[in-house]
């Protein structure tokens, strides 16, 4: 398998990302791995050179301060910065050891594999139903109304948010809370059966229970799938995440597991940033 | 026994780890305040007890009952000030939740509080056996030994304050990497106390109150060696990696 090809590779010391120090565990195989990436918006590079190393089923925290890089990097690993015009990137994304930068593949299957969450939620103004429904009968995943039925509370459930709206599946999704709405968009993300899940700050525009219980979603999802997330609280990267890289003016400055970074960050920057004294 | 010399932090990475993180000011001025605030304190408590010490081994070989007693009832100013500390360390992690050095520099706070405060009790408990010994006949030779180790152990624990309240890693690994000089003064003073002993069964009394002061000496010079570790991990994140030379010399003679 590509997997174990590249693991043993990077055992080998020959794939180390520079500025990676390595897994949240030794154990943790590699999801997704990025490899020299350039970003040019128009005449502005955003990214200069980054590599990094994502383990499976763990949460990898992207911080640093605004127009860091950070979100640019997020969107990498779905070719999502494609759609914005005057965008260039350059360098190489694998997930499972393929290249989803190549030729051959179709941008909409990437993004089917990897599913994004936004900081706003952001429900279609259509029913709770469709919109866990949408992405499934355009990729087609479910036959039948009770095939679909199952995957779209399956969904739910996995969002944790069955039990509030099991009821009114067919009212409007607008109609919920600010919560419940990220939630859900979480819960259209999961019926595609996504490897990984990239989220861009998803409970900045929420209060702090409504945070709690994303970050308990988020710790739940991380058994079965491989989770990004892009932070600005220290304190939620280490809550929630089992590595951390810290990105600064366009470049990674060090990543390690989240429990180093947060007691010995090896870099005054990466130090500097963390405890608050930046700026 | 081997050679422990200690050649400075390695450098990991590709950035050389940055140790003096306290001269660096934070963008919230009242927790760059706390922080320092709290090392002070440290340095203070390391000052009292310090003196205590000193005051404990000078009382032992002049006799003097008053110092004794002063050093016996100043142990209360310690317990409080190292309750003190460990309060304010408990409030700054609950309100600022410090991470990277401030963490460490906060949780090496309590830790060297605690280990203060029981070189404090150890230096009581040297005073407490100077008044019994007060009321006997002198044992001078013997008290000079205690004097002689007292100002060894006095000098390493100085070292190493010193080397807590200016940051300098290499003097707290210098403490670190000598503690077996202590350890080498108390068993040769073990020695002499059981000659004595043997010799004249009327000393038995007094060297057995020396025999408690030394061992207490030994276990000052042992914090030392415990506030150099914890300032190692202060300054640089890491624990001492090498075993300690002294455990190493133990091992051996098991």
């Amino acid at each position: 398998m590509a997997t174990d090809f590249h693991n043993a590779m990077r055992a080998a010391g020959s794939l180390t990302a520079p500025g990676d120090r390595g897994e949240a565990s030794d154990a943790t195989p590699i999801k997704a791995s990025a490899r020299g990436i350039v970003l040019w918006y128009g005449e502005t590079q955003a990214l200069f050179d980054v590599s990094l190393d994502i383990p499976d089923r763990a949460v990898t925290a992207l911080i640093g301060p605004s127009g860091s890089g950070k979100s640019s990097f997020l969107r990498t690993l779905n070719r999502m910065n494609e759609v914005m015009p005057g965008v260039r990137t350059s360098g190489r994304v694998e997930i499972d050891g393929e290249d989803i930068y190549a030729p051959s593949v179709d941008p909409v299957l990437v993004r089917a594999r990897v599913g994004m969450v936004f900081q706003r939620p952001n429900p279609f103004p259509k029913s709770i139903y469709d919109n866990v429904a949408y992405g499934a009968r355009l990729h087609g995943l479910a036959k039948g109304r009770d095939a679909l039925d199952t995957l779209v509370a399956d969904a739910l459930h996995a969002a944790g948010l069955w039990s509030e709206v099991a009821h009114r599946l067919h009212t409007p999704a607008l109609a919920l809370t600010d919560a419940q709405q990220q939630r859900l968009v979480i819960a259209r993300a999961l019926a595609l059966q996504p490897e990984i899940i990239l989220m861009d700050e998803p409970s900045s525009a929420l209060d702090p229970v409504a945070t709690a219980r994303i970050e308990e979603l988020i710790d739940e999802l991380a058994q079965k799938v491989c989770i990004v997330i892009v932070t600005h609280s220290m304190a939620q990267a280490a809550r929630v995440s089992h590595k951390t890289a810290f990105f600064h003016e366009g470049r990674l400055i060090e990543a390690a597991s989240t429990e180093e970074i947060f007691t010995n960050p090896r870099d005054a920057r990466t130090h500097d940033f963390i405890t608050g004294r930046f700026g | 026994m081997s050679d422990t010399t200690y050649s400075g932090p390695q450098p990991l990475g590709q950035t050389q780890v940055q140790t003096d993180f306290r001269a660096n000011p934070h963008t919230v001025r009242a927790y760059g305040d706390e922080l320092n605030q709290l090392t002070a304190e440290v340095t203070r408590l390391g000052g009292m007890v310090e003196s205590q010490v000193a005051d404990a081994v000078s009382s032992v070989a002049r006799r003097d009952v008053a110092l004794a007693r002063a050093v016996i009832e100043g142990d209360v100013r310690i317990d409080d000030l190292q309750r003190e500390i460990e309060r304010r360390a408990i409030r700054l992690i609950a309100l600022r939740q410090p991470v990277a050095a401030d963490l460490r520099r906060t949780v090496a706070a309590l830790k060297l509080s605690l280990s203060l405060e029981r070189t404090g009790d150890m230096a009581k408990g040297i005073a407490k056996r100077a008044l019994v010994l007060a009321e006997g006949e002198p044992m001078l030779p013997l008290t000079r030994s205690i004097e002689r180790m007292g100002k060894l152990v006095l000098s390493r624990l100085k070292d190493v304050l010193d080397a807590y309240t200016t940051a300098n890693l290499d003097q707290a690994m210098n403490v670190w990497a000598h503690d077996d000089d202590v350890d080498e003064h108390y068993d040769a003073l073990f020695r002499e106390l059981l000659t004595y002993m043997m010799g004249d069964p009327r000393t038995i009394n007094g060297c057995a109150h020396l025999l408690f002061m030394a061992k207490n000496l030994e276990r000052i010079g042992d914090h030392a060696t415990n506030l150099a570790e914890i300032i190692h991990y202060e300054l640089t994140g890491e624990d001492v990696l090498a075993d300690r030379p002294r455990r190493l010399a133990q091992d051996a003679q098991s």
